[in-house]
């Protein structure tokens, strides 16, 4: 329904102003989408404020850090789709050939060993890179095969997603590994996989799971399982995040405590308020109705993202369009997913309001694809 | 190859395209009702409880102690003062891992075993969850300093100000004061709820003493005080608080000067006095000897110091002296003598001849005159109750308590308080034993004999008293009879203290009040009766008071005694081969009041003296009773005796002040 409304909107923009969309065209902005990014930016900035006890230069680097980011989308939305298309494969060779290389000169923080300090160059994540590599790589690879794909094809492709994955992971780093296998699964179902391969898979992946815990989990990851399903295991211990973040969403009830009340954040109850448990601040601070107001902007980010991919005009564009939408949308529920209590703990941001660095740049360059895919291919009909 | 030359069906692509966006947006949808669903469960289903969860999150009720009433001396002098320490506390439930904070601060402040022992003693204790529990108290300033540098490594640890009991007069009138201790289980399991919730914030209570006895009044009560905690336990903001209501402050007849009197006329000896204004009952001075610290039981005794007070069996610095029972020998001599008189089995002019021992009619013991023991043969010849008085004549006394016998010796006894705890608010002190029929029979299962009022009537055998009983009964002597009975507590908060004495004790009567003149010129010849040409008729004590100091300006009644600590023979006593070990000496004692026969002046203080192995009563005990009347009555009340014996009234009235 509200896909379908948001169409006739976005049409009655094309036809109402025809001069200033010309001039988004020419720039290849998309400006729903932008609106949207920019409605969450500053809905995010206001909130990091409170969360962070009002610590201006906290806000300030991270309002630097979404000013980079646009401009990272502005420049990579310049570039036409199809030549990162033509990339591709050259792409995802360099970035194995950077994974490979952290794994060597690799520098370790918070415990992941992703970063990669060349000199000329600062210092980065390549397994971010991956994140919008992969979902390039395998849009690359099926849009050329006849789809929905056959089983040889879901083959390579799974080796095309498992061997990043599998360096990602020996980083230490599964949050970023779920997602970038997470992003090359997506456009394995958008390329329409049988689902009688899907729910095979998925229940492999169910009967699997024991005997992952059993033998393959490391301590850590049995730990956050266990207190997802009883996180009053070890109050004080494993299950403090969760119970205290628990007790800031339920206690922000239907209206909020008022922005800057939060006494769950303010008196350091959360832990990571600024980062991955944002939103136990947001929903404490703004209540449902600001969680609500949250989950609507990301849907208006993931309309418009889905109308993009719906309206590109090749395979190619499409399959890249939802991956990355449905990317944003997996982040976005995770992490509000595991805060409330509704899966076990994974380090994941919330796109858009957590404090964060590289990741927040990733997530731009994704959304300056989107653009790319939308401005570029309506010039290109036009 | 040919996969390559496959037709794409574009068309077809883009509908399976278009049907897998629309499963993903149902998805989409769907997981986000799902998520919406557990918000709405979260934040409004279960509101009131987060709500109530957030605020105990961070919302803390604690407990105000509050200040302990101060105990002053009858002159203002502060026995019993509170200052502030900085204790270093813990909350359990903010600490992690327990062991790794105690071993990190023992790295900071070198923790010993005893305060880590100690600690988890306190951890047992029944407690409200995230209260602070103190690990030490007194921090010094260094370390102090080095915990708060290393604060945000110690999580639930914290630098609280405390005020503690101090006692500025340290071991003088430790037993008599008390101490404050931390409050142990059982304590804290004989509390009401009311109580227990009196004494939350509260980790003192008084043991011994006045500060057990005025609890009560010295506590005050519990305050309030709601807080918000960030999750390290800092204290952000203070909501609401109910004051504490402070303990009273009291005020004691004990006279901190008279006090430091009695413990330097003490000198080295082990021993006990006790001071009483005969007019008030007031405890002038309470002295145990020898005495400790108190202050060291305040913040925890440890392990080491308190062994250092328990282990010395000859000291025993702990025992109170002042308030257990001895046997009271001769000192009894002039009640005995007064029931004589009153039951008429004596007069003024009954005397017997003493050959210096007594035998029952058919019995072929002796009982020898102790007071004998170092004179050469005979005993004290023709003796009238006034020289059995002050030559403390044990043979008349052997008599008249045969004559007497126990029955009537008991009821007459127990009217100055012997067998009794005539005292107020001293609930500690014994009772001593005043022997009868029932009670022999009740504690040893034997029949009385007569041989046992025969000991009885020289104090001795199964009579013993303490030496508050001693003060007690020469209070009532010097009193004629009128009894007032013993009390510590003076005033509360400057408001004169009358107590409710629910079971007055009634005054002694005798049937002609003159008894009570003669036996006072007895025991006033004691001190006073010279030496004359006569064989012994002078006082026991005059050698070692009135000869001392001839220039005194009152007359002082008293009687000595010396009690037989063990059943040792006279011929072993009297040997000069073998020496009497220091523990096995008798026991030294004077009961004294002054002045007597003073028709301007009624007495002013009664005094009892216990020397622990001092054996000689008046020679030993007598001098120490002596400076203790001439300070009270001379340096403290400074009565002017000479402007007193010239005619003038309206001196009197000042000197009764």
């Amino acid at each position: 329904m509200s896909s379908q409304d948001f169409i006739h909107q976005s049409g009655g923009l094309d036809s109402k102003s025809r001069n200033s969309k010309s001039i988004w065209r020419m720039i290849h902005i998309d400006p729903p989408l932008l609106v949207g990014i920019s409605l969450l930016c500053g809905f995010g900035l206001f909130v990091l404020y409170s969360a962070s006890g009002g610590d201006v230069p906290v806000v300030r680097r991270q309002a630097l850090t979404m000013a980079v980011g646009l401009v990272v989308m502005f420049i990579v939305a310049q570039f036409n789709v199809h030549l990162f298309r033509q990339w591709a494969p050259i792409m995802y060779a360099a970035g194995l050939g950077l994974l490979g290389l952290v794994l060597v000169v690799g520098v370790e923080a918070n415990g992941a060993k992703s970063w990669l300090d060349l000199p000329g160059l600062p210092s980065f994540q390549p397994s971010e890179l991956m994140k919008f590599v992969v979902p390039m790589l395998m849009a690359w690879y099926l849009a050329s095969r006849p789809l929905p794909p056959r089983f040889k094809h879901l083959f390579w492709s799974a080796v095309m997603i498992l061997v990043p994955a599998a360096l990602i992971i020996i980083q230490n780093d599964t949050g970023t590994a779920i997602m970038v296998t997470m992003s090359g699964i997506f456009v394995v179902l958008l390329a329409g996989i049988r689902w009688r391969i899907v729910i095979a898979g998925f229940i492999a992946l169910l009967l699997a799971s024991p005997a992952w815990f059993l033998f393959l989990a490391q301590e850590h990851q049995k730990n956050r399982i266990l207190t997802f399903f009883n996180p009053y295991r070890d109050p004080t211990g494993a299950g403090y995040n969760i119970i205290q973040s628990q007790i800031a969403i339920g206690s922000g009830g239907i209206y909020g405590k008022g922005w800057g009340e939060g006494a769950q954040s303010h008196l350091d109850f959360i832990p990571e308020s600024n980062t991955d448990f944002i939103l136990a601040v947001l929903a404490e601070e703004f209540g449902l109705l600001g969680v609500l107001f949250l989950i609507c902007m990301y849907l208006f980010v993931l309309v418009r993202g889905c109308y993009i991919a719906y309206a590109a005009n090749d395979t190619f564009s499409r399959l890249l369009a939802g991956s990355i939408t449905l990317t944003f949308f997996f982040y976005v529920f995770v992490n509000m997913a595991m805060v409330s209590g509704l899966l076990p703990v994974i380090g994941l941001p919330l796109p858009l309001m957590s404090r964060g660095g590289t990741s927040v740049v990733t997530l731009f360059i994704g959304f300056g694809l989107l653009m790319s895919i939308q401005a570029h291919e309506h010039g290109h009909s036009l | 190859m040919t996969e390559k030359w496959q037709l794409k069906d574009h068309e077809a692509e883009r509908e399976l395209f278009s049907s897998r966006l629309v499963v993903a947006s149902v998805f989409v949808v769907l997981l986000f009702t799902a998520l919406i669903i557990k918000l709405v469960n979260l934040q409004v289903s279960q509101y009131e409880y987060f709500s109530a969860r957030s605020d105990g999150n961070r919302l803390h009720s604690q407990y105000v102690p509050p200040a302990r009433g101060l105990i002053f001396d009858n002159r203002g002098q502060l026995l019993a003062d509170n200052q502030p320490i900085f204790n270093l506390t813990v909350v359990r439930e903010q600490v992690g891992d327990l062991n790794e904070t105690l071993d990190y601060l023992d790295t900071l402040i070198d923790l010993s075993d005893d305060e880590r022992e100690q600690f988890s003693n306190r951890l047992r204790r029944n407690r409200v969850p995230f209260s602070s529990v103190p690990i030490r108290y007194v921090l010094s300033e260094e370390d102090k300093s080095k915990i708060a540098v290393n604060s945000f490594k110690l999580p639930g640890v914290a630098i609280e100000p405390q005020f503690v009991r101090q006692y500025p007069l340290k071991d003088l009138a430790a037993h008599s004061v008390g101490y404050v201790s931390e409050i142990n289980r059982g304590e804290l399991d004989s509390f009401d709820d009311e109580e227990r919730e009196n004494y939350g914030g509260t980790n003192h209570i008084g043991k011994t003493g006045i500060e057990r006895t005025y609890e009560d009044l010295l506590h005050g009560t519990v305050g309030y005080e709601i807080v918000e905690k960030n999750n390290r336990g800092q204290v952000m903001r203070r909501l609401d608080r109910t004051d504490p209501v402070a303990g009273k402050n009291i005020s004691l007849y004990l006279d901190s000067q008279l006090q430091i009197v009695a413990e330097e006329a003490l000198g080295n000896y082990r021993g006990a006095v006790v001071a009483i204004d005969p007019n008030t009952g007031g405890i002038l001075a309470m002295v145990s000897k020898p005495g400790f610290d108190p202050n060291l039981f305040v913040t925890g005794i440890s392990n080491k110091n308190y062994s250092v007070l328990v282990t010395d069996e000859i000291n025993t610095p702990l025992f109170d002296r002042s308030t257990n029972p001895y046997p009271p020998g001769s000192t009894i001599k002039p009640f005995l003598g007064l029931g004589g008189l009153h039951h008429g089995l004596v007069d003024y002019e009954f005397t017997i001849e003493d050959p210096g021992y007594f035998r029952l009619p058919g019995v072929r013991y002796r009982w020898g005159d102790y007071t004998l023991r170092t004179a050469i043969g005979g005993g004290h010849g023709h003796t009238n109750l006034q020289k059995a008085i002050y030559q403390s004549c044990d043979t008349f006394f052997y008599d008249l308590g045969n004559r007497m016998g126990i029955d009537t010796m008991h009821g007459f006894m127990a009217q100055f308080g012997f067998g009794e705890n005539f005292a107020v608010d001293i609930n500690h002190a014994r009772t001593g034993v005043l022997p009868s029929r029932e009670w022999k029979r009740a504690t040893r299962g034997e029949p009385w004999y007569p041989g046992d009022t025969i000991n009885s009537s020289i104090g001795q055998g199964y009579m013993w008293a303490t030496p508050l009983q001693l003060a007690t009964a020469a209070s009532i002597m010097a009193n004629k009879g009128k009894v007032i009975q013993p009390r510590m507590l003076k005033a509360i908060d400057g408001e004169p203290y009358q107590p409710e004495i629910l079971d007055p004790v009634s005054d002694v009567v005798v049937n002609d009040p003159d008894y009570w003149r003669y036996i006072e010129e007895s025991m006033s010849m004691v001190v006073h009766r010279a030496y004359n040409d006569v064989f012994r008729e002078y006082g026991t004590a005059y050698e070692a008071i009135a000869m001392e100091d001839r220039e005194m300006p009152y007359r002082m009644a008293g009687k000595s005694g010396s009690a037989q600590v063990v059943g040792i023979s006279q011929e072993i006593l009297q040997s000069d081969d073998i020496q009497v070990s220091d523990p096995n000496k008798d026991h030294a004692l004077f009961i004294s009041y002054a002045p007597a026969e003073n028709p301007k002046i009624k007495p002013q203080i009664a005094i009892a003296v216990f020397v622990e192995n001092g054996e000689h009563g008046s020679s030993v005990a007598g001098p120490i009773a002596k400076r203790i009347t001439d300070a009270y009555l001379l340096d403290i009340l400074q009565i002017d005796f000479a402007t007193l014996d010239s005619p003038g009234d309206e001196l009197f009235a000042l000197a009764d002040e």
